[in-house]
């Protein structure tokens, strides 16, 4: 009555079940990591806008990011904090989020956009292993942030090109960089989603005449240009001083001037193509390099790897890298005091549109003995 | 014991143990390589790791599957054939020509798309005929196309490998053409003549022309050739003019032209050769995935840190022979990993020894060499079913080139200084 099933068939049809339950559970796993973690916005916020504000076709789309404004009611410069660029370098993603909840600036304004590449906040990188999630201690309990990708989640953009061309000078670079938000400046207004976001930073920047722009990130310890402030040459003189500064604070800081034929990075072509004064922060972050050991949680907050210690000592590494590890809070706390000394130099400049006065920050060495979770905001409902 | 060495040690025995001992597939084995690590360094069965491992390869997937497509409609359509005695006919008087001239036709696709996959599967596939007429042993006309693939896919102007490795330490890819070129050229033409000149010295037109087709290219005309006119075309002009021209990238290409040939000349069962030509394909897609997860866990259990970091602590010497050996060899999980995870530190190791391009321009080409590495082997395995035989006898043939390739290329990296002239 009834053929029997080849048992072929039936073992397909088993595993395809298999596969088809295992896609359900981890479906659901990833688009966990599309819902933005709490930020909690402290007193001296006085507007939260968002990118489509100045760039709408970016509304209803996963680029369209909020934008926190810090106004101390009193005319004076405006500095911009790019942090999320990279969501795989969470040091940037931390210090601006601490400006929102924690900054109160005295005179000027100052505008943040802690998560500058949204969409890359939602994906982890193939190949990578890390964590989705890492957590920070805070006074009233612990708060979880996403551990993202360097490139915008391919669900937006998708497929890469073979050979990424960079749309305003022509210039190649592998076709991974296609949704790299920190190749695709000054951003292009009909490019792709990733071009679209930059285009949308760099509007905002034009509308609002900012004057600072600083783009918060981290490069692997063996990456030459590391806990380095790279900056466009317009903004030499303040960023020289702010490197002195940081320098007398007792911390190992290097200045370069950004390379005139690398293109699409923020420093370059905000500085060539906007009246901004653009500077970049780098950060040595050991989960985001090539020698490191077992991937966790753990070495995103503590950043203890032997395998960066033992490179150090063969002399590998252009950071020296001791067993203690290169901790989240040391770094984020290293971005917060260049972030601190890039106002206070540009405020001893000849600029003549005011100063920019960002109010009690804590500083490195509290940073460091207390952590940064006590300078966050504990977790609460919204 | 290293902690990490030892999960590589289970990765490597668990999975030589299955695909040995057991026969089960490399992908299989693989996979089961990865589980066997990651539960012995206690992350259990990571579901998400061996998941997302397998995107790694996404895009290479898409490409071979309808270069496949592509390939199989060129030959059904009669195209190949009549291409074949059209190059046989016009260049049989002068076989080294003709040898450098195939080539140069092999490593065309390779230099425009910076893929050797691409390569062995559109002009390897044409080519692959025509030196088997003229004579050339089957493993030595698929080692040629391996090779020749992997030497487009190092000559410039696209070389993802250096691309990456320039990219790992903020270097503009500029000035690379000229160290590429000139590696990539010697080695392609020393290649194919080794291999094939001393098997077509004395050809025989008339008996060739008994083994043409050459009743497509008759009936048909120069409407035959259009699909292969077309992709590249196309490939050129998104490549050559990419503000204005529109971006369709390389699988919607390869589907176009696939399209077109199943218009231009013979008509054939469109959906049962499609069928069959992706039954071919599945292994090695399957190998991708396997190695996407594999590679997943590596760095997941750390033990790609330990391969690394041991490899930067060797001294000096010992540091050219690691680069000669494990990066062609990681080419064996993908020759763009091996570029990004080895070559960015290897340049940096050698980085003031003389011209830092030219350096990574050397390393990248070596990268490149790793497609010829199983289990993917990408280059070698194709270009072995395009002759129509196992990967191992292929293999073996290219056994010398590969090894003049490695010292020419170690050769150079010792005078970056002196060659610093081919860079801007």
């Amino acid at each position: 009555m009834f053929k029997k099933i080849p048992s072929h068939i039936l073992s397909a049809a088993a595993l395809c079940l298999l596969a088809v339950c295992a896609v359900v559970v981890l479906a659901r796993e990833f688009t966990g990591m599309w819902q933005d973690e709490p930020i909690y916005p402290g007193p001296g916020v006085s507007a939260v806008e968002k990118l489509s504000d100045y760039f709408p076709r970016l509304k209803d789309s996963r680029g369209n990011t909020d934008i926190y404004v810090l106004d101390s009611g009193k005319p004076g410069a405006s500095m911009l904090v790019l942090g999320g660029t990279h969501p795989n370098e969470p040091a940037g993603f931390i210090a601006a989020l601490s400006l929102v909840e924690r900054c109160q600036p005295r005179e000027g304004i100052l505008y943040v956009i802690p998560r500058a590449n949204r969409s890359a906040f939602t994906c982890t990188d193939p190949q990578e292993a890390a964590p989705m999630y890492f957590t920070i201690e805070t006074a009233g309990g612990p708060r979880v942030f996403r551990f993202g990708s360097r490139a915008t989640n391919p669900i937006d953009q998708w497929p890469d090109r073979e050979v990424y061309v960079h749309a305003s000078s022509g210039q190649t670079l592998s076709g991974m960089e296609t949704r790299n938000l920190n190749r695709a400046y000054p951003g292009l207004k009909n490019g792709n989603f990733t071009e679209q976001i930059a285009f949308g930073i760099a509007s905002l920047i034009r509308e609002k005449d900012i004057d600072i722009t600083i783009d918060l990130h981290e490069a692997s310890p063996e990456y030459p240009t590391i806990n380095a402030l790279v900056s466009h040459e317009r903004a030499m003189d303040v960023a020289a001083w702010a490197v002195m500064y940081m320098q007398m604070e007792g911390m190992q800081i290097s200045l370069e001037v950004s390379p005139r034929n690398l293109r699409g990075l923020s420093h370059r072509e905000l500085g060539d193509h906007t009246d901004t004064l653009a500077v970049l922060f780098e950060s040595a972050n050991a989960s985001q390099g090539r020698l490191r050991g077992p991937m966790s949680e753990e070495l995103i907050v503590k950043g203890v790897d032997p395998y960066y210690t033992l490179a150090d000592s063969y002399g590998k590494l252009y950071v020296s890298y001791p067993a203690s590890g290169i901790s989240l809070s040391e770094r984020v706390a290293r971005h917060l005091c260049g972030i601190e000394q890039v106002a206070v130099s540009y405020n001893e400049s000849m600029y003549p549109k005011g100063q920019v006065d960002l109010g009690q920050l804590p500083g490195y060495s509290q940073l460091m003995s207390e952590g940064i979770g006590a300078f966050l905001a504990p977790p609460r409902e919204l | 014991m290293n902690l990490e060495f030892l999960y590589l040690m289970v990765m490597l025995s668990v999975f030589l143990l299955a695909h040995l001992l057991l026969r089960q597939p490399v992908s299989l084995s693989m996979v089961l390589g990865a589980v066997a690590a990651s539960l012995v360094s206690g992350h259990g069965i990571p579901l998400r790791h061996l998941f997302e491992g397998t995107f790694t390869y996404i895009d290479t997937i898409l490409i071979i599957s309808t270069a496949m497509l592509f390939m199989t409609a060129i030959q059904e359509s009669g195209a190949l054939a009549a291409m074949n005695a059209a190059i046989v006919t016009r260049f049989h008087k002068y076989p080294a020509i003709m040898l450098i001239l195939l080539m140069f036709t092999i490593m065309f696709p390779g230099m425009i798309t910076g893929s050797s996959t691409a390569a062995v599967l559109t002009a390897g596939a044409i080519v692959a005929p025509v030196l088997t007429m003229i004579g050339i042993p089957k493993a030595k006309a698929g080692a040629i196309i391996a090779i020749g693939a992997i030497m487009g896919m190092a000559a410039p102007p696209v070389n993802i490998p250096a691309m990456l490795i320039a990219g790992g330490v903020d270097m503009p890819y500029i000035g690379f053409e000229g160290p590429l070129l000139l590696i990539s050229v010697v080695c392609a033409v020393f290649t194919v003549l080794f291999l094939g000149l001393k098997h077509c010295k004395k050809l025989d037109l008339q008996a060739l022309q008994a083994q043409l087709d050459l009743e497509a290219g008759r009936k048909y005309g120069l409407k035959l050739y259009l699909p292969i006119a077309l992709l590249a075309l196309l490939l050129v002009m998104s490549n050559a003019f990419p503000t204005w021209f529109p971006q369709l990238s390389t699988p919607l290409i390869f589907l176009i032209c696939a399209g077109a040939a199943t218009l231009t000349g013979r008509r054939f069962p469109v959906w049962e050769k499609s069928l069959s030509a992706m039954d071919t394909t599945i292994p090695v897609l399957s190998k991708l995935m396997g190695v996407g997860m594999f590679i997943q866990v590596l760095t997941l259990t750390g033990a790609r840190g330990w391969i690394v970091v041991s490899c930067l602590s060797l001294p000096q010497v010992l540091l050219y022979a690691a680069i000669a050996i494990i990066m062609p060899a990681f080419g064996a999980i993908s020759s763009y990993g091996a570029a990004s995870v080895m070559g960015v530190p290897f340049l940096l190791a050698l980085l003031y020894t003389g011209d830092q391009i030219t350096i990574a321009a050397l390393l990248a080409f070596i990268c490149c060499l790793g497609d010829l590495m199983p289990p993917t082997a990408l280059a070698g395995n194709y270009s072995a079913q395009i002759v129509g035989l196992p990967y191992r006898p292929v293999l073996r043939q290219c056994a010398i080139p590969f090894l003049v390739c490695i010292t020419l290329a170690l050769v150079y990296l010792q005078f970056t200084g002196a060659l610093a002239f081919l860079t801007p």
